[in-house]
């Protein structure tokens, strides 16, 4: 409970503040069980719409403004991600899954335009630019992988003219997000990477995450006035794994400790000299900021506001008892939360800043907040032609039900059987599901959508199932390593009731899923041609050969003895030899 | 009176096994719907489920990339109570087309119009089966079996065939028309089976009337009614779906192969593998193949219109684009109504065995492809190549044989005889 308060302040206190100022970034620093590390990151930056509008961009990245605005898209979100959260051990997600997205990348957009034709022209202007920025393969989110939602996701920006915004959305599951998706993110930023806690973010370390998603939010937030300031969030969270991160970059692989440094549990009967059993450490382990990041941080970034408590840039929730060591040469400053489990200081200026935290023996641990919902979704099934999807949904909590809508974007080459979906609660025979939207699939034309608002009552698990179908593709259409299978979508889930307390809602979503479809033998397309004519030309050339033929006494014809090679070797015999006998009589 | 007993029996015998089947082994129709050899993606029934959800729920099936089958089955299947719940009334249905299916073959097989049509009598017109035993021949037939358990929607284009085939046979041209409307509709080739039937019809009815219609009129009126019945049906289903989209989403699916589930036929796997700037070409030149056999034959074959529209069913179950066991099973069944032309067939053996081959390797090479992963795709594919050559085999063979027996009419000197084709 302690954590969970400290993070709803934190929250509450990072929204107050953007507010105020311009330009503002923290990073909050959670261990979590198991020795991961949570860390995020947060960037925001606020500019007015008449200075947007004008092209005058000052905190607000130049090369993102003019695709927003040649796009007309008002609002947007980006997302990057990579790895699974690990609800049961992590506890509620960052930001309540609101800067999350599904494994490999995810678009969404509001877009302004007169009808659904123009607004899916403009959706592709902002994918094939966006794809040139951030240097992703999003110019391949074509009409097969957009989608529509029409529950899922409520703008959260304030906008003028509802009626003409198309929200559109796509997802490119497949999509590997690596080093060089870092560095253009990293360059929209005021201080690109040089100074305040953007100077951790190395792609070696954040792409070796146990989880980790980076995003990118535009939205206007309006004033009740009438002033509108068109907001720019950059997040960057990640769970890292602290003893793979420690490992130093030169020597990368793990190597068994020699035995003398090992802590070896001498209550084992074969306990010896040359024989150990290492004893499972229950201490938090040390780790130190230029640790874990193989860089060192650089100072504040100068952009940001240093007279306010906005100033105090990162934050690390960690029980009080606690040892934490600053190491810095520049002036800092320290401020504790009321129950001292979150601890934030005010970065130096031009002066490298560290956080080092010793090996301890922990007496007290966080308390992480339950998440609303747990969610799994799973293939079932063995074989290359069918199977069904089973989503497994759980609601924690004892005393609430949980209201939800759950949205699956599929690609059209998995056929989903939607009379066979079932959702079955194990508390109770009533029918769990609420309201559905389908858009089944077209054939290489667009992919299935569905949406299904739900409700699971308190401590009780929702089983969502439904048959699907493989189909076989084109040869030309398999990816090169075709027999890896095809990536499904993450499903997406957003909570309505218990409603969020911002605009930016509380969603989750599940892993992705791996498809193996049937695969043709792409070595033989040639074989294939000429086998099927032969076998063709066989059915026709018999049938046609006795169409267009007559039948006559096989000894009514002159001249046509054994046919074939027989035949012709006869005659030619035949003739030589009426040859050499007439040579013979006239000799 | 001894053929109604008969005939009451193996009716009775007949619906006796599919209930068994149905309700002995609740699993086996939803395992047999889902082998790719009994339903195809236009034929399936499962597919057919899914439809009647959508319709039900007032989105529309053509909207979508699984329901491919004609509009006018909606409304009747959902007229039946929900077949997931309560399976028994759609299997009684089935059971019934399969029952009226025989029956049509056994109206066929009673015309006579096999071997003994208005300008053709074949010299071995007494060879051949009692009605009952070619009826029993498709009600035993492991395919239509497996058909009508799988609940294929073939089992009614193969049905509405026959009836087409019974009552051109009988000179009932109207219910013929109708019939062979119903047909082209729900499956689209059967279309080319209307010069052959009409030629049969006017047949029939000339023998019947002792005066001949005049050929011209007779063409010109039932060709107009089949358009007429066509453009009616197709048109109620417009209505019914309240958009023509229906016409891309059932019939262009039949002519451009969007959908390449594998199957017995010959298109999936050429058309997988098919270069993509060549596929509508080559789309043309199959639908083109397909189409030059029926006036070949009819034009051949202009006395025995009866044995035409047989090697055609034949040359659909070879030929088409989603062809089934079910097709097999039509054209296998109507075989036996040529028992005269049995002696002069050669290759009988060759091809039965490969057809046992391939129905035997058929289900064992495609678990090996799509479940044990120790076969590819080839394996599937070479038993299709088999499959089809086994029939085209029958076909090509029967043909021959129809062809010897038109010539030993012609000139009875030479029966028994050697001939050579020149």
């Amino acid at each position: 409970m302690l954590s969970f308060l400290a993070l709803l302040l934190f929250n509450a206190f990072i929204a107050s503040a953007s507010a105020s100022s311009d330009y503002s970034e923290h990073l909050l620093l959670r261990p979590l069980p198991q020795k991961a590390l949570l860390a995020s990151f947060n960037f925001r930056s606020n500019e007015s719409s008449t200075a947007f509008e004008q092209q005058n961009f000052r905190y607000f990245p130049r090369s993102l403004g003019q695709i927003l605005q040649h796009a007309g898209t008002k609002e947007l979100h980006l997302r990057f991600s990579l790895g699974r959260w690990d609800a049961e051990n992590w506890g509620q997600r960052p930001w309540n899954g609101a800067r999350e997205g599904g494994t490999g990348v995810e678009l969404w957009a509001w877009v302004e335009a007169q009808n659904e034709e123009e607004a899916f022209a403009r959706w592709l202007t902002l994918t094939n630019a966006l794809s040139g920025l951030f240097c992703a393969s999003l110019n391949f989110i074509d009409a097969t992988k957009t989608i529509r939602p029409v529950m899922s996701f409520p703008p959260e920006g304030d906008h003028q003219n509802p009626s003409q915004l198309h929200l559109l959305h796509g997802t490119l599951p497949h999509e590997v997000v690596c080093t060089e998706n870092l560095t253009p993110f990293l360059k929209l930023l005021p201080c690109k990477g040089k100074a305040g806690i953007s100077s951790l973010l190395d792609g070696h370390k954040l792409f070796d995450a146990s989880w980790q998603t980076m995003a990118v939010d535009v939205r206007p937030v309006c004033e009740e006035d009438g002033e509108c300031t068109l907001e720019t969030e950059q997040t960057v969270d990640m769970v890292l794994d602290i003893d793979r991160s420690k490992r130093p970059r030169d020597n990368p692989i793990p190597r068994p400790l020699p035995i003398e440094e090992i802590e070896c549990d001498t209550s084992k009967g074969y306990s010896a000299q040359d024989t150990c059993y290492p004893i499972h450490k229950t201490s938090e382990p040390a780790f130190s900021l230029s640790g874990i990041y193989g860089r060192s941080l650089k100072g504040a970034c100068p952009l940001t506001d240093e007279s306010s408590e906005n100033s105090y840039t990162v934050c690390i929730n960690t029980p009080p008892e606690r040892i934490i060591h600053v190491n810095t040469t520049g002036q800092y400053a320290e401020s504790t939360s009321e129950n001292h489990a979150m601890r934030c200081y005010k970065l130096p200026v031009g002066a490298d800043f560290d956080l080092v935290l010793p090996e301890q023996q922990m007496t007290t641990r966080l308390v992480l907040a339950q998440p609303p919902l747990y969610a799994a979704r799973h293939i079932n099934g063995h074989g290359q032609e069918h199977g069904s999807v089973q989503a497994v949904i759980t609601n924690p909590s004892s005393t609430d039900a949980v209201e939800f809508v759950y949205l699956e974007s599929l690609p059209w080459f998995m056929k989903p059987y939607i009379h066979t979906l079932q959702a079955r609660v194990n508390s109770s025979p009533e029918n769990p599901i609420r309201e559905t939207y389908y858009r089944p699939a077209v054939d290489r034309q667009r992919g299935t959508h569905l949406e299904l608002r739900m409700v699971i009552p308190a401590a009780s698990t929702l089983t969502l199932t439904y048959d699907f179908e493989k189909a076989i593709l084109r040869y030309t259409e398999y990816p090169p390593d075709a027999n890896r299978g095809f990536d499904a979508a993450p499903a997406i889930i957003r909570l309505i009731s218990p409603e969020s307390l911002d605009k930016k809602g509380i969603y989750l979503r599940t892993t992705s899923l791996l498809l193996p479809l049937p695969t043709p033998d792409f070595s033989m397309p040639y074989n294939v041609i000429i086998l099927t004519s032969t076998v063709i030309a066989l059915g026709f050339g018999n049938i046609f050969n006795l169409l267009v033929r007559r039948f006559v006494g096989a000894d009514e014809v002159q001249g046509m003895g054994p046919g074939g090679l027989k035949g012709i070797i006869r005659g030619k015999v035949e003739r030589l030899k009426a040859r050499f006998l007439t040579k013979k009589k006239t000799a | 009176m001894l053929i109604d007993r008969q005939k009451a029996l193996l009716f009775a015998a007949a619906a006796a096994v599919r209930l068994l089947l149905f309700t002995a082994f609740p699993s086996l129709p939803s395992l047999l719907a889902g082998r790719v050899e009994v339903s195809t993606p236009v034929t399936s029934f499962k597919r057919l489920q899914e439809g009647l959800f959508l319709y039900t729920h007032d989105v529309s099936p053509y909207d979508g990339g699984v329901y491919h089958q004609a509009p006018l089955l909606l409304p009747l299947f959902s007229l039946l109570p929900n077949t997931s719940y309560y399976p028994f009334a759609t299997n009684l249905v089935y059971i019934a087309v399969d029952l009226l299916g025989a029956n049509a073959l056994m109206q066929i097989a009673e015309s006579g119009q096999s071997a003994t049509t208005r300008l053709f009598k074949s010299s071995r017109n007494d060879l051949r089966w009692s009605s009952v035993a070619i009826g029993a021949g498709f009600l035993f037939n492991p395919f239509t079996v497996a058909t009508c358990i799988a609940r294929s929607t073939s089992a009614l284009a193969n049905l509405f065939i026959l009836m087409a085939m019974a009552k051109a046979s009988q000179g009932a041209s109207i219910t013929f028309v109708f019939a062979l409307s119903i047909a082209a509709y729900l499956s689209m080739h059967p279309l080319l089976l209307f010069p052959p039937l009409l030629i049969l019809c006017y047949d029939a009815r000339a023998t019947r009337s002792r005066q001949a219609p005049n050929a011209f009129t007779f063409t010109a009126i039932y060709a107009l009614g089949l358009v007429v019945s066509l453009g009616s049906l197709l048109y109620i289903s417009s209505v019914l779906t309240s958009s023509w989209e229906f016409l891309a989403s059932t019939y262009g699916v039949r002519l451009l192969l969007p959908d390449l589930t594998p199957n017995v036929g010959l298109w999936w796997y050429f058309f997988t593998e098919m270069f993509d700037s060549f596929r509508e070409f080559f789309l043309g030149v199959f639908w083109v193949h397909v189409a030059s056999y029926m006036p070949g034959l009819t034009i051949r074959l202009r006395k025995q219109p009866l044995f035409v529209a047989t090697t055609l069913t034949g040359i659909f179950a070879i030929f088409t684009p989603y062809p089934s066991i079910a097709d097999a099973a039509l054209y296998l069944s109507l075989v036996p109504l040529f028992r005269h032309l049995f002696p002069l067939m050669r290759y009988t053996f060759l091809a039965s065995s490969t057809i046992l081959y391939a129905s035997f390797l058929g289900p064992a090479f495609y678990y090996l492809w799509i479940y044990a992963g120790s076969g590819n795709a080839n394996f599937f594919y070479a038993i299709t190549l088999v499959w089809s050559l086994g029939l085209s085999v029958v076909v090509g063979d029967s043909l021959y044989a129809a062809l010897r027996d038109e010539l030993d009419v012609e000139r009875p000197e030479l029966r028994g005889k050697e001939v050579k084709r020149i």
